[in-house]
């Protein structure tokens, strides 16, 4: 039988909503759609962000809109990580001269295919008079169909009457109806309206003098959320009837979404992002100590994690904490020899790798994410484990606990003599560099967990030496004992910081803004999510559906303007 | 044998996938390496080493019997020359006269007189009990009586020569065609107790897909095989492991099929084997035995005449090597030894291997 908070009263008292939740024990279906009613915390309103698309996010609306078939062909501009997220850091980039012409060109190429001859019967809602003259009402229906989906509103009239204008003008020199569309479109692709996600305010008309999203901005946010793509026809819709204002209309809209297979796209966005996976694209390993470790064990060790992530999470609606504790997984070949389990390729010789489901047994020393290849290689050197690197991360990361820089001048020979025949073991090195004393305080908190995972090298194979010691692999967080790396993970799992931490990150990565843990409404899905069993599906519900998700600060001209 | 794949065979023992009929241990691998054991030296061939193709084509010239200019103007090269010397070389055979593939026809073609090693070690294996004049020393083993005629045969043509860690030209270009375009080839060790000695039975069998390398072009130790159920290159020997080296109690006949570029059927009599258990799990060591000299010859003829004069030297000079330094197997009628001793060094790193139905035989 499970308990679900539920609402029994809300009071509003000027521009505060105050929620008080109540346990019921009446029994209930455990499907999200059926999840508890998001928290209600006093809001907290904040800025507007204006965050470029990822690189994954333009990917997916280009082939939301022209199809999959569609190649972009350009290169995009390097992303920023602030907070721990780069959709955080999504909202403070710009774009330079040369990425500009980069989807200046990337633009110009899905128009191109676009109106091809492959391609323009089915893309293109209507024919033209003739091929070789303008025909500016064929424009306008095609360019108000993308435009709408392209910049997640409607174009104004004068949008629109831009670039039919546009398309007539390039026709007429052109001589070539679709050469003339290609370049209007290609001029809105390449437009900021579409590479910024740029979100309009309004006065809420429910709580007079506050500001909301508007409801295409909401509709926006809430499916780069839930699935990191753009809103499909059906949010549009909503959005544009006014149902998405409504409690009742975004429940529906949110359940929708839900219930996608999309919703693993947004999932997976999420852990990539909160993950730091981009790091991947620049490690390296050092190919004489660690021969295995090839580009394709990297791509695989990222999907792994991700698929473990998917498969206990959404398939089976699993407790979040679990990821750091489950013995389920998914191998590749590729990946079979670095973890040394069997695991045949069905396929012809230089097909790509299956993946099949690999569960370790209950003794086996890996067990959870944090024994995976994706974080143990990722947060290594290019030719040893790191038990610092390590350690930082799963505070950083894991925890959403700060670890100060490396104070300047710090002498790390010691630490990265892995030949050294004195202190064998990275355990050793370390207490030996630690009594410098700029390095004890970090080094305290960080080194015991990362020698957790001495046990999976600098690649993530599995040993049980170093330079022919032992490894120990024994220690404490925050006053909680463990023998490696499984007691770890279940030290992990029941760490507090553990969930809220995934909460604070997820509703951070929803809003593109860094919150404070001291932010009402992140206490209150805080709460929410540890009544609710740790289940993602229905903390993300919780957010998409909660007033502090859209609830944002008046446009700064409006409060300049404030008497 | 380690909890942790005690743990792993147990799963999968669960799940039906892991024959509870095999010994109490199995070592599985896949090989590596492959190529013939060389141990050159200086000494060997007091001669000097036989001449380069680019030496042996003027020699082969003179002895079609054309004219000295004609052979100067041939000898300048360019694309004319080249193009004339690639067709009079390509067809110096003569059958009544006429001109023939001198590959498929090397008979037919006059024996260059390519000389043999001299010297009097090399690795391999007594393999008719007999010591004699032709036979070597093993350099390893000490091992008197070494019946090793290929190492003979072609000791003396540079692109044979070397050492087993530094891989004579032939077979290391030989491996690298091979590794990456025939199915891989896999052996399983089975004993009581594979630290201890005592009785083992050696399994060779061929895989379903390709060796896979890691990214330095290393062979990857760890990594799963199924087993190709054709019965041809099935082979299940008798052998014993003393000290850590594993060798054959019965010499029985050893048949895999291989890559048609260098033999395409990869056949032996009289099997020998002595293979190294190395610390670190990986297996190195010898196979030998009598092999038909014929096939060796057609694995060369096959990859004419890019092979000739890319890689090997002449090959209707390798044929007339091959057939006056056979050692073995006398055709009962003409009394001609058709086969020819040798040894195989290869080198074989930890694998998983699973039988042609899905079950695990065996794994690192």
């Amino acid at each position: 039988m499970r308990v679900l908070p539920r609402i029994v009263t809300v009071l509003a008292t000027g521009a505060s909503v105050v929620a008080l939740f109540a346990a019921c024990s009446a029994d209930a279906p455990t499907g999200v759609a059926a999840a508890a009613e998001a928290p209600k915390a006093d809001l907290v309103a904040r800025d507007i962000v204006t965050r470029r698309l990822t690189p994954e996010q333009y990917e997916n609306i280009i082939a939301d809109v022209f199809g999959p078939a569609i190649t972009l062909g350009g290169r995009f501009e390097p992303e920023l990580r602030m907070g721990g997220l780069l959709a955080v850091g999504s909202g403070t980039v710009s774009v330079t001269a040369a990425g500009m012409e980069q989807y200046d060109v990337m633009a110009r190429k899905i128009a191109t295919q676009v109106v091809d001859t492959r391609h323009r019967k089915i893309l293109i809602p209507c024919q033209p008079k003739q091929d070789k003259a303008p025909d500016d009402a064929c424009v306008a229906k095609f360019m108000e169909r993308v435009g709408r989906l392209i910049y997640r509103r409607p174009l104004t009239g004068m949008e629109t009457k831009a670039y039919v204008k546009a398309a007539h003008v390039a026709t007429e020199k052109t001589q070539d109806f679709y050469s003339g569309l290609s370049l209007s479109l290609g001029a809105l692709l390449a437009s900021p309206k579409f590479i910024f996600r740029q979100e309009m305010v309004e006065p809420d008309p429910d709580h007079p003098g506050q500001f909301r999203l508007d409801a295409y901005a909401k509709a926006s946010r809430l499916s780069f959320f839930l699935w990191n793509a753009g809103p499909d026809l059906q949010l549009l819709d909503a959005a544009e009837k006014g149902t998405l204002n409504t409690d009742q209309g975004l429940a529906h809209e949110v359940d929708r979404m839900l219930a996608s297979r999309r919703l693993e796209t947004g999932v997976r966005a999420f852990f990539t992002d909160n993950f730091g996976f981009d790091e991947f694209a620049l490690l390296t390993k050092d190919a004489a100590l660690f021969p295995k470790f090839s580009a394709q064990v990297a791509a695989d060790a990222q999907e792994q994690t991700l698929k473990t992530i998917v498969d206990l999470l959404l398939t089976n609606r699993g407790d979040y904490r679990d990821i750091f504790t489950t013995k389920k997984t998914f191998m590749t070949q590729e990946l079979g020899a670095i973890y040394r389990v069997p695991v045949i390729n069905d396929g012809p010789n230089g097909a790509p790798d299956t993946w099949k489901p690999f569960e370790f047994s209950a003794d086996d020393p890996r067990g959870g994410i944090l024994t995976q290849v994706a974080f143990t290689s990722l947060h290594s050197p290019p030719g040893r484990g790191s038990p610092t690197l390590r350690g930082k991360a799963l505070r950083e990361v894991i925890l959403c606990q700060k670890v100060p820089a490396p104070p300047a001048a710090v002498n790390f020979n010691i630490v990265q003599d892995t030949n050294n025949q004195v202190y064998k073991t990275a355990r050793q090195r370390l207490n030996a560099h630690a009594t410098e004393s700029m390095c004890t305080g970090c080094h305290k908190i960080i080194d015991p967990m990362g020698l957790a995972l001495e046990n999976f090298d600098g690649a993530g194979a599995y040993r049980t030496t170093e330079n022919g010691a032992s490894l120990d692999t024994s220690g404490a967080l925050d006053g909680k004992p463990f023998n490696g790396a499984a007691e770890l993970g279940r030290v992990i799992h029941d760490h507090p910081a553990t969930a809220s931490c995934l909460v604070n990150r997820l509703s951070s990565y929803a809003v593109g803004q860094s919150l404070a843990n001291s932010d009402p409404w992140l206490t209150e899905s805080q709460k929410f999510f540890a009544a609710n069993g740790y289940r993602l599906p229905d903390l993300m519900r919780a957010i998409a559906t909660s007033d502090g998700f859209y609830r944002v600060k008046p446009p700064a001209t409006q409060t300049a303007a404030a008497p | 044998m380690s909890e942790r794949r005690a743990a792993i065979l147990s799963l999968l023992c669960l799940a039906g996938l892991y024959s509870t009929a095999a010994a109490a241990e199995t070592r599985t691998f896949v090989i590596g390496y492959f190529g013939q054991a060389t141990y050159s030296q200086d000494s060997d061939c007091p001669a000097g080493l036989n001449p380069d193709i680019t030496v042996q084509y003027i020699k082969n010239l003179h002895d079609l019997g054309l004219p000295p200019q004609r052979v100067a103007e041939i000898s300048k090269g360019g694309g004319e020359g080249n193009a004339a010397l690639n067709e009079l070389m390509q067809y110096r055979g003569r059958v009544d006269g006429k001109p023939v593939s001198a590959y498929t026809y090397p008979a037919a073609v006059k024996d260059p007189m390519l000389h043999p090693l001299v010297g009097n070690v090399a690795y391999g294996f007594n393999l008719d009990g007999k010591d004699g004049p032709n036979n070597f020393k093993d350099p390893e083993t000490g091992e008197t009586g070494v019946d090793d005629a290929l190492a003979r045969a072609f000791g003396c043509m540079r692109p044979f020569r070397g050492s087993l860690a530094g891989r004579p030209t032939y077979w290391a270009w030989a491996w690298g065609q091979l590794k990456d375009s025939q199915p891989a080839w896999l052996i399983s060790i089975s004993g009581q107790d594979l630290s201890k000695d005592g009785d083992v039975t050696v399994t060779f069998d061929r895989a379903l897909h390709y060796l896979k390398s890691n990214i330095d072009g290393t062979p990857r130790a760890d990594t799963t095989y199924r087993v190709d159920p054709d019965p041809r290159s099935h082979n299940v020997l008798k052998g014993r492991v003393k000290n850590g080296v594993v060798e054959l109690t019965e010499h029985s006949a050893f048949r895999m099929l291989q890559n048609p570029m260098v033999v395409n059927d990869f056949q032996l009599q009289n099997t020998h084997m002595r293979l190294k258990l190395k610390p670190d799990g990986a297996l190195e060591g010898l196979l030998g035995g009598y092999q038909l000299w014929a096939d060796i010859y057609s694995g060369f003829a096959s990859g004419a005449p890019a092979m000739e004069i890319c890689i090997t030297g002449d090959i209707p000079g390798l044929y007339y090597l091959l057939k006056k330094n056979a050692d073995a197997l006398p055709d009962p009628k003409t009394g001609e030894n058709m086969g020819i001793s040798t040894a195989y060094y290869l080198e074989a790193v930890p694998a998983f291997v699973v039988s042609a139905d899905g079950k695990l035989v065996a794994g690192p």
